[in-house]
């Protein structure tokens, strides 16, 4: 049984961590060893824009060290991503660069999608998870440079949303701005929640969920101060914010030596309070529970199942079509269609496997786009596949990186306008997402000039290559002219890209 | 109806450096023990006066930094610096007294009888010993001399500390000077020749005699040759002790730190604190030493007998007087442990306890030595406190690193009195690729604790050591000390943590077995004993046994004065400074305290709690000193499983009847020998040892067939 040794590493905004796992099939995730170090790099980032050479040569020292721990277990692979922090700051480039040459390390700047779903990863593999999204639940993801709401509804993934209310962030925005403590907290009180009583009329048509799921660092010291057994869960919501209540009347060193906190003067921890105050009271939740999960734990779960080392207990797939599919309703362009078509292009897409070499997640990524292709009628008729292009770009659908979401929104766009030339779009896509983009478009095309009519005439479709052609063969019992001429007209396109030529067989049935 | 009490207030406690001069006076009692061979009664008074010195050189000069400091603030005892001195300066008196009517009246007739004579003054020797007194001067005494006079151009030199020097007083001879004016002149007691000196017996007293005399008399015989242009007038040997140290005793709270950096312009450097003469010194010699030395008056000692009496330490080691000497301990061999097997099957077949100098220590050495050449072992960490002079578990580590292993070493470079040696070894690690961490800032890392990180087929596994006492091979054979090892992933993965720590990253986010000082130790320690506090209040049986070296902390002693008082019965076995009284009505009569001075030093700190049945039994490095809960770090392990649970149990236990060599603390402040009147007759020491050999695995009387081992195939 090999053991895979792995090195999980992470640049928050004000600490840098290393974790060393173990990762072998039959067995549970196993942290071996976990080392962190306070770096407060959003406090430039936030303040100036950019990150100053002292914290980024406290950085690199750092991660070298982190290499020689990383030399001393011998690990067989990393990762090393870095949060909000990096993305948000000027130098960004200059930063990795001097990463990439001083310690050899490549660090990969997590889009907030990408970093949503680590974290929120690193949730979902525990096995309380299945129980609690069942009802309804709100993962929320408290992070110094924003707020990550992921809202469920009988085990399906509403929406997701990123709200700019990071710890850090607040309060290098507001700490200096503020006349005293006091009037500081009520500042973040509000701000919180405003954008809370917006989300809440929004999505949450019950007003109230069952779960609140909240990830951060130091939610697990707050719950286990109420929970006798030292839980990490309380049914007992009124009780967490009296407590909450309670601690805020203290000093920050008082609240600090009260959690046992490393840092004496943890200035995060009062925004922190604030929002889990918030949140607790917006949600109006039962019950809350604070596992204390790491992102390096959801890096490590996501390089397990990308290697094949880990089946996933969760389905993350399903998440992201329950996502697409509710966004696709918000839009009201979700109809049997939608259905319709997802079952046609995912037929042609499987029938022609070897003919476009994609795999798996290009599936998902197809269905995801047939399931929102519509979407931009909502806004304009006309101009509805730019409409699209741009609403899935402007919305967040958990599990997709934004390479992703870019590939979906393409595919959506040259399902109805002809093919960009690579050079156009260079700066969205790379040169294997265009053709990713190319082929799905291509295969969207067919199979929606199937459905012209949205009716849903043909029955029993079935798909075979046979020699140069692509022959679908169909059950119908109406007339499908439109369908026909349409056919011809868009099958240009297909051919252009695979080689193949698309032909309709038609078996008319009569009842 | 509840009285209340304040377990704080002050005449509860006893003050620190007084119980530690009872502690001597405990050592010093050893010497006392008729039924000790000779040789080890004189290794005791030889200790009792390098303790002494130590305890000067430390403490004392921390009082008189305080009162210099004007530092009021009271101990636990609730009396101020000067009042502690005065107090000391009494104890001391009567120590030393003690120490050499001990010596006179006891050990030199004693020696005498057993054939050892130690010339006390030249004027005894005969002819024969003379000439070749005289010979050895001129040879090997004489050039390395440095004779100082001091007049009116020659300003008194600065004497060094804790050196043996000889005093003079001189006139000149051709009389070119009136005849009242006398000189003064000093010469050191040279350091780098033996202070002992064996020199021919008188024959008529016997052949086996063996005769000595001590090298300051030999430079006196012979001192008119150091002044040849003056007559000497007369004599004697001093020694003086400074307060020269330039560090603070960090048993002393950080707010007199920083009085003392304020005062530290104000302070007189090299102050004299004691000075020793011989009890028939010249009166106008020792007027002048008072005046050029600024010594007080209060601060000079007069010797009835040789000054500074370590020199016995030598006599212990005299050849052919084995029958004078205990017949020397060989530590046992660990059962479970194969010399020469791979100790880590070893651990993983379960854990394992070493209990030195009973068991040998080779097994520790061997871990690192094992982990160095072990083609799995990923890295190997340890915290190195106090390492002995050719160590060979930094050659190990040596090793190690040069074979690619990942080595990170914590050398705690503030150890007292070992800067020096810590620094060259710790150079010899880096060189040889080690990572060395030169112990935190403000905090001297005490903890022992060996990792070892190991790739096995399932995974990593950590193995640990966790030990009471230093990794040191030489003191293992002396200290009584315990150590486990195990490879419980929960201990493994606190060790990891550890060393994180160490290293300088965050803490962990939780600690699975071990409490660390100085952030969680306390607390951990409190809850423990408030615990059986708590047991007790609620009618169920509650029982605490703790064994350390030292006990002062406040907030312990107040917290197990509580405990008495609700009943918790407490046994204490506490070596040296102990400021908790007992006896006291409602507030401590549900405690004992016991001291154990034996041959070998007790050194293990072992804390057992019963816990209402649930009884849990820890070990560590820390006493329950303010110094080793708050400003070092510590590591306090608990005993896991429930074999070596018993096995430590019973080290307590065994100790708790030890009725040879225990002194019982009486609700008068003094110790008191138990009455073993109709007593079955306890050494624990002893009995340990014949335990330790009883339980060795005798491997030499098992058959071995002889048969020759093909080789396996190299993969």
């Amino acid at each position: 049984m090999a053991v895979h040794t792995f090195a999980a590493i992470y640049i928050g905004s004000y600490e840098v961590s290393l974790k060393i796992f173990e990762l072998a099939s039959k067995k549970k995730l196993r942290g071996i060893d976990y080392v962190r170090r306070r770096i407060e790099l959003g406090k430039d980032a936030y303040s100036t824009g950019s990150i100053g050479y002292e914290l980024v040569e406290a950085l690199c020292d750092t991660l070298s060290e982190f290499t020689r721990i990383m030399k001393e277990y011998r690990v067989d692979a990393y990762e090393a991503y870095a949060a909000a922090v990096l993305r948000d700051v000027s130098n960004e480039f200059f930063i990795l660069d001097q990463i990439k040459l001083r310690t050899g390390l490549l660090v990969h700047v997590l889009s907030n999608s990408e970093h949503r779903f680590v974290s929120y990863k690193s949730v979902a593999m525990r096995e309380e998870f299945e129980d609690m999204v069942k009802t309804s639940a709100a993962v929320v993801d408290v992070g110094g440079a924003g707020l990550q709401i992921t809202l469920f509804s009988k085990g399906k993934v509403v929406t997701t949303q990123h709200l700019g209310l990071g710890t850090m962030r607040m309060r290098q925005q507001l700490a200096r701005k503020s006349i005293n403590l006091s009037q500081y907290e009520l500042q973040i009180e509000e701000m919180v929640e405003k954008e809370l009583e917006v989300f809440k009329a929004m999505y949450l048509e019950e007003g109230h969920i069952d779960h609140l799921i909240v990830i951060g660092d130091y939610m697990t010291e707050l719950v286990r101060r109420v929970e006798k057994k030292h839980d990490e869960k309380t049914d007992d919501v009124q009780k967490f914010l009296r407590y909450l209540d309670k601690l805020g009347k203290k000093n920050l060193e008082q609240i600090s030596e009260e959690l046992g906190l490393a840092n004496e003067n943890d200035a995060l921890i009062v925004p922190y309070m604030i929002i889990c105050k918030c949140m607790a009271k917006g949600f109006g939740a039962n019950s809350l529970w604070a596992p204390g999960v790491i992102v390096s734990d959801g890096i490590a779960c996501d390089y397990a199942e990308r290697n094949k080392i880990y089946k996933p207990t969760h389905d993350f797939d399903e998440d992201i079509l329950s996502a697409a599919k509710s966004l696709s309703e918000r839009y009201m362009s979700y109809s049997p269609h939608i259905d319709a078509l997802t079952q046609m292009s995912t037929l042609i897409f499987d029938t022609m496997k070897k003919e476009h070499g994609l795999g798996k997640r290009e599936r998902l990524l197809l269905c995801v786009a047939a399931i929102l292709h519509d979407c931009g009628k909502y806004i304009s008729f006309l101009n509805s596949p730019q409409c699209a292009y741009d609403i899935i770009m402007a919305s967040e659908i958990i599990g997709l990186t934004h390479m992703e979401r870019e590939i979906v929104a393409n595919t959506v766009l040259y399902n109805t306008h002809p093919l960009a030339s690579y050079q156009e779009v260079a700066d969205k896509l790379d040169h294997d997402s265009y053709l990713v983009v190319a082929k799905l478009s291509a295969i969207l095309r067919v199979s929606n000039a199937m459905d012209r009519s949205h009716k849903q005439k043909f029955k029993n479709v079935k798909a075979q290559l046979r020699g140069k052609e692509l022959v679908i063969t169909i059950e119908t019992a109406e007339d499908i002219a439109l369908e026909k001429t349409l056919f011809d007209a868009k099958t240009a396109y297909f051919e252009s890209v695979f080689s193949i030529k698309p032909v309709i067989k038609e078996k008319r049935v009569y009842y | 109806m509840e009285k209340k009490f304040d377990f704080h207030q002050s005449e509860y406690y006893e003050n620190r450096e007084l119980s530690w001069l009872k502690f001597n006076g405990r050592v010093l009692n050893e010497a006392k023990d008729k039924n000790i061979p000779l040789l080890e009664r004189l290794k005791f008074v030889s200790i009792t006066s390098s303790n002494l010195d130590e305890f000067f050189m430390v403490r004392v000069a921390s009082l008189k930094d305080m009162v210099h400091a004007d530092y009021r603030k009271k101990d636990i005892a609730g009396m101020t610096a000067t009042q502690q001195l005065a107090a000391i300066n009494e104890k001391t008196r009567e120590l030393v007294d003690n120490q050499y009517n001990t010596y006179n009246r006891s050990l030199v007739p004693l020696m005498k009888a057993n054939n050892i004579q130690i010339i006390e003054k030249f004027e005894n020797l005969n002819e024969r010993q003379q000439k070749f007194v005289d010979r050895y001067f001129e040879e090997n005494v004489y050039p390395v001399l440095t004779p100082m006079a001091v007049d009116a151009s020659r300003p008194f030199p600065l004497i060094r500390n804790k050196t043996l020097n000889i005093a003079a007083l001189l006139s000149g001879k051709n009389g070119k000077s009136d005849k009242d004016a006398v000189e003064f002149a000093t010469v050191q007691v040279p350091s780098v020749l033996p202070r002992l000196v064996q020199i021919p017996s008188d024959e008529t007293e016997g052949a086996e005699d063996q005769t000595f005399i001590l090298l300051e008399q030999i430079i006196e015989k012979n001192i008119d040759k150091l002044f040849l242009n003056y007559t000497v007038l007369c004599a004697y040997p001093y020694r003086i002790m400074r307060n020269a140290d330039l560090t603070i005793d960090e048993d002393e709270a950080a707010d007199l730190l920083k009085e003392i950096q304020k005062q530290l312009k104000m302070r007189q450097w090299g102050e004299v604190i004691r000075l020793e003469v011989e009890a028939s010194i010249d009166k106008k010699l020792l007027r002048f030493l008072k005046e050029e030395l600024k010594v007080a008056e209060e601060d000079i000692f007069q010797i009835n007998g040789p000054i500074d009496l370590t020199f016995l330490m030598k006599m212990y080691g005299l050849p052919g007087c084995d029958s004078l000497r205990y017949a020397s301990y060989t530590p046992q061999r660990v059962p479970g442990i194969e010399p020469g097997e791979n100790i880590f099957d070893a651990i993983r077949g379960g854990d394992i306890l070493l209990h030195h100098p009973y068991q040998t220590f080779d097994p520790v050495v061997d871990f690192i030595r094992q982990a160095a050449v072990d083609p799995n072992v990923l890295a190997i960490k340890q915290t190195l406190y106090r390492v002995s002079g050719n160590s060979p578990i930094i050659a190990a580590l040596a090793k190690a690193a040069e074979n690619g292993k990942q080595v990170s070493v914590l050398v705690e470079l503030k150890a007292r009195f070992d800067e020096e040696n810590n620094i060259v070894w710790a150079k010899k690690l880096e060189q040889a690729g080690c990572h060395v961490i030169y112990g935190l800032v403000g905090l001297k890392t005490h903890s022992k604790i060996a990792l070892v990180v190991r790739r096995e087929e399932d995974g990593i596994r950590r193995y640990v050591h966790l030990g009471t006492g230093n990794y040191n091979d030489s003191t293992a054979k002396l200290y009584t000390d315990c150590g486990i090892f195990t490879c419980l992933e929960s201990i493994g993965e606190d060790a990891t943590a550890v060393f994180n720590m160490l290293s300088g990253y965050s803490e962990p986010l939780s600690w699975n077995e071990l409490s660390l000082a100085p952030i969680w130790l306390r607390a951990k320690f409190m809850h423990l004993i408030e615990r059986e506090t708590k047991h007790a209040k609620e009618g169920k049986a509650a029982r605490i046994v703790a064994k350390m070296n030292s006990l002062c902390d406040e907030g312990i002693i107040a917290a197990l004065y509580e405990a008495s008082a609700a009943g918790v019965e407490i046994d204490l076995i506490v070596r040296g400074i102990c400021c908790l009284k007992v006896g006291i009505p409602g507030v401590s009569e549900h405690i004992r305290v016991r001291s154990i001075v034996g041959n070998f030093l007790e050194h293990s700190r072992i804390f057992y709690f019963q816990n209402d049945g649930e009884e849990e039994v820890y070990m560590g490095s820390a006493d329950w000193m303010p110094r080793n809960l708050d400003r070092r770090v510590e590591i306090l392990f608990p005993v896991l499983d429930e074999e070596i649970k018993e096995k430590v149990k019973h080290i307590l236990f065994v100790e708790l009847s030890d009725n040879m060599k225990a002194h019982v603390l009486k609700s008068d402040g003094t110790y008191e020998k138990i009455d073993k009147r109709g007593k079955v007759l306890v050494n624990s020491q002893i009995q340990f040892c014949k335990e330790a050999t009883e339980a060795a695995p005798k491997s030499d009387h098992i058959y071995r067939e002889r048969i020759f081992i093909p080789a396996e195939p190299v993969e």
